[in-house]
């Protein structure tokens, strides 16, 4: 009977072992591969039924090349697959002294336009916040490797932090570019 | 064309039959029709021996004229002779306050949502008018090629929104036109270019239209066109040039632009296009405008003055280019190639920036005006099932984020832009009041954080799940783009099982009822009865049905079902023939349709997965472990 991708983990999809580390040389060729074969422009003189099903099928393989493309979907997914919920942890609390950082980190952000030169600033705080992330990146893979799950959620929430500053770090270069020409 | 029929992947089912398939590029300004004839992607003339259909329609009391015949009355009829149509699809009676002023139109007082056109033969909407310039060109195509239309591919820039795609899908649904897909136009430049050069890496296709600019960064990699970033502007174009010189005429003249009547307006942007156009071969254009009887303009524009109207506007492109490289992760060294599309390109000052921008020499090679057309035409004759060598993919992105209405008019982003499509995302809302019965979700497009800011789609009530304590709903709502950019959204309460009925209430499109009517006043279906109709077409859904499961059966039935299964196909297959022999209404064979469905729904998956997976096979394996190996 044929396989069903339905039934598979992201992981199984595209043919790599679940974790953090991820061999995207095996990974990207097989994702264009599966699209070749599921997407919905396949399907085009096929009916309603199978169209639907393709547009599932292509969806998917969508979703679980965009989860495994990103350090935390990824993280995230690894975690559920272990069977922990990131959604329900509203009684969590941080550490204060990361808090603290986050804090000064945000206000250096909103404070850039006083500088002489804010694009160059952001330039900096971008790959401070980059090694950052490759850092607790690290951290994460070794936890999840001993299996010390709980651990390895916080340093995923932290994760969290640091792409939201890289967001407003690209949103506010955005707008500083756009002023300057 | 068969129901479980699955052939290999990009082939049709009947391999030796040519079926017509045309790429159409429905333009602000002038649109095209191309098709693949002997292997090659031309776009086709009409019997003047002319290509570009300018998008122009005339509505007089009993006639309807398009492209040049409707054009030549701009300037005379302006009331009755609608342009640049495209800059209303997809746009509700709110837009009208910034579009006003480039559509010198009278709208008619409506309670719907969408603006109406007054003409001569009658209040028109966008669709409708789209659908009249669509209609000329399926014409043109069957006339010129002598067979009846299977399908097209029709192009809509990168950066449409969703009420503009189904806007778009709309006027081909009026025009009679079966749409294979709706493809980017930016994406079927790349394939018009892409197919000659089999080289592999990053092209940026910059498309600079009469109304629209769209930028795209691609990746042509293993035959899959990878759309990895677009951006861009729906309400910049060519025309815009026009119109900064148009004002600039009108500084110069001394005209009050509050005060010139809709032909002067008229007259005074076809002067500037034509100035715009003489400016690429010469260095000053001189200009002298006849405002009437008395009056005459003289003056002339060099190329410094041109320039220095245009350069704001071609900096917001490049803005645009800036975030699109951003959001791909891709630096501007890495780009192989830039390719222009749109007439705009031909504009000198454009290509000279552009090229400084991305430090190279643009392409050019392709008629800028035709190269969409020609790409969208070679797309339409591969999902025709024409071409079975060809296994090009085209995957493309979701142009604009999609969220939904929280508290305070804030967007929460339910699918960011730039994400590859189809793709579908289910988000869990629940009550907050005890005993509430149904809630209504608000869904956006765009990129901003207030709900104010950003593009209303529309508005989905859910209604009908169980009353329970606030909170305790679960209610999950599905969101699921397609590969043409266009949302469905579907919900279910979870703790009740209770599907919850969706209503949607598109903000700016057109109601199915609106459509239904329109259809029905259209002129191929003037007379007929509307519930025989569905009734007809159902019958043929059931008769095509029908004929491919018992050749499914017959090619793989008994080995990929037990007999049970099997007997509960056949059961439920039977059921559709009594109900297609007897059934006097569409409901009982739709039923008998979904039940047929149902019972094969698992086997269609099976057979799917399959086929899918005979066609991997043999590269499967060892294609990829050898490409490992080299890099």
């Amino acid at each position: 009977m044929a396989d069903d991708l339905f039934s598979r983990n992201f992981f199984e999809i595209f043919q790599v072992p679940a974790g953090f580390v991820v061999d995207f040389d095996k990974v990207d060729p097989l994702y264009r591969e599966l699209q070749k074969s599921y997407h919905p422009d396949r399907f085009v003189s096929s009916t309603d039924q199978e169209r639907r099903l393709a547009i599932q099928n292509a969806s998917l393989i969508n979703q679980a090349y965009q989860t495994l493309k990103e350090p935390v979907p990824r993280a995230q997914y690894l975690l559920k697959l272990k069977g922990m919920d990131i959604d329900a942890e509203t009684d969590t609390t941080m550490d204060a002294e990361f808090l603290m950082q986050q804090m000064e980190f945000r206000e250096a952000i909103a404070e850039v336009r006083s500088n002489a030169d804010p694009l160059d600033e952001l330039d900096t705080m971008l790959s401070v916040l980059k090694n950052d992330l490759q850092i607790l990146a690290d951290k994460f893979n070794t936890l999840y490797t001993e299996s010390a799950l709980a651990d390895a959620r916080e340093v995923v929430r932290k994760m969290q932090f640091l792409i939201k500053a890289r967001k407003e770090i690209d949103t506010l270069s955005e707008e500083l570019e756009n002023e300057l020409l | 064309m068969a129901l479980l029929q699955i052939a290999e992947p990009g082939q049709s089912t009947k391999p030796h039959e040519h079926r017509l398939a045309v790429g159409i590029d429905l333009g602000t300004t002038n649109s095209l029709v191309a098709t693949v004839r002997s292997g090659v992607s031309e776009t086709l003339p009409d019997e003047n021996g002319q290509h570009l259909l300018p998008s122009v329609v005339r509505y007089q009391k009993d006639s309807v004229e398009v492209g040049d015949a409707a054009k030549a009355h701009a300037v005379d009829d302006p009331l009755n002779t609608i342009v640049s149509i495209k800059r209303l699809m997809g746009r509700g009676i709110d837009d009208l306050k910034t579009l006003s002023h480039q559509l010198p139109y009278q709208f008619a007082e409506t309670e719907s949502s969408v603006p109406r056109i007054m003409t001569a033969a009658g209040d028109k909407t966008a669709v409708e008018v789209s659908a009249d310039i669509l209609k000329a060109l399926k014409l043109r195509s069957e006339q010129t090629l002598g067979d009846e239309l299977v399908g097209a591919v029709i192009t809509v820039p990168a950066y449409f929104d969703d009420a503009q795609r189904q806007a778009t899908k709309d006027a081909a649904k009026l025009a009679g036109i079966n749409v294979l897909r709706l493809l980017n136009e930016p994406t079927a430049a790349a394939v018009a270019y892409g197919l000659d050069s089999g080289r592999e890496g990053v092209v940026a296709i910059y498309d600079l239209g009469g109304g629209t600019f769209d930028i795209s960064i691609l990746r042509l990699k293993q035959g899959v066109f990878e759309v990895l970033a677009t951006g861009g502007d729906s309400a910049l174009g060519g025309d815009d040039f026009d119109h900064a010189i148009a004002e600039w005429i009108m500084s110069q003249a001394g005209l009050d632009k509050a005060s010139i009547s809709h032909s002067t307006a008229r007259l005074l942007l076809r002067e500037a296009c034509k100035a715009k156009q003489a400016l690429s071969d010469t260095e000053s254009v001189e200009l002298n405008i006849v405002l009437d009887e008395k009056q005459t303009w003289f003056g002339s524009l060099n190329r410094d003055t041109f320039n220095q109207l245009v350069d704001p506007l071609i900096k917001k492109t490049m803005m645009s280019c800036r975030r699109a490289l951003r959001d791909s992760a891709v630096d501007k060294d890495d780009v192989m190639d830039v390719v222009m599309v749109g007439g705009s390109t031909r504009c000198l000052r454009v290509r000279e920036q552009v090229g400084a921008f991305f430090a190279r020499d643009p392409l050019v090679t392709i008629d800028p005006d035709k190269v969409v057309a020609i790409g969208a035409a070679t797309q339409a004759n591969a999902l025709a099932g024409n071409n079975p060598d060809g296994d090009m993919l085209l995957l493309d992105v979701l142009p604009l984020s999609l969220g939904i209405e929280t508290m305070g008019g804030l967007v929460e982003k339910i699918i960011q832009r730039n994400t590859p499509i189809p793709v579908s995302r289910a988000q869990n809302f629940t009550t907050y009041k005890d005993g509430q019965t149904a809630m209504a979700i608000q869904v956006v497009q765009g990129e901003r954080e207030l709900v104010s800011d950003c593009r209303s789609l529309a508005r989905f009530e859910l209604r009908g799940f169980p009353p329970q304590v606030a909170g305790a709903a679960r209610i999950r709502v599905t969101f699921q783009v397609d590969a043409d950019g266009l949302l469905n959204v579907s919900a279910s309460e979870e703790t009740s099982g209770v599907k919850a009925q969706v209503e949607v209430k598109p903000s700016y499109g057109l109601s199915d009822t609106e459509i239904e009517t329109m259809l029905r006043d259209s002129m191929e279906h003037a007379g007929e009865d509307k519930d025989a109709r569905s009734l007809r077409e159902q019958q043929v859904e059931a008769d095509r049905v029908i004929e491919a499961l018992d050749a499914a059966l017959a090619d793989d039935g008994d080995e990929m079902l037990s007999s049970d299964e099997k007997d509960a196909i056949l059961a439920a297959r039977h059921q559709l023939q009594t109900a297609r022999e007897q059934a006097s209404d569409s409901k009982q064979l739709k039923q008998a349709m979904a039940a047929l469905e149902k019972a094969s729904a698992s086997y269609v998956a099976r057979r799917m997965n399959a086929s899918v997976q005979k066609s991997m096979a043999g590269h499967k394996v060892e294609e990829f472990k050898s490409e490992e190996s080299e890099l």
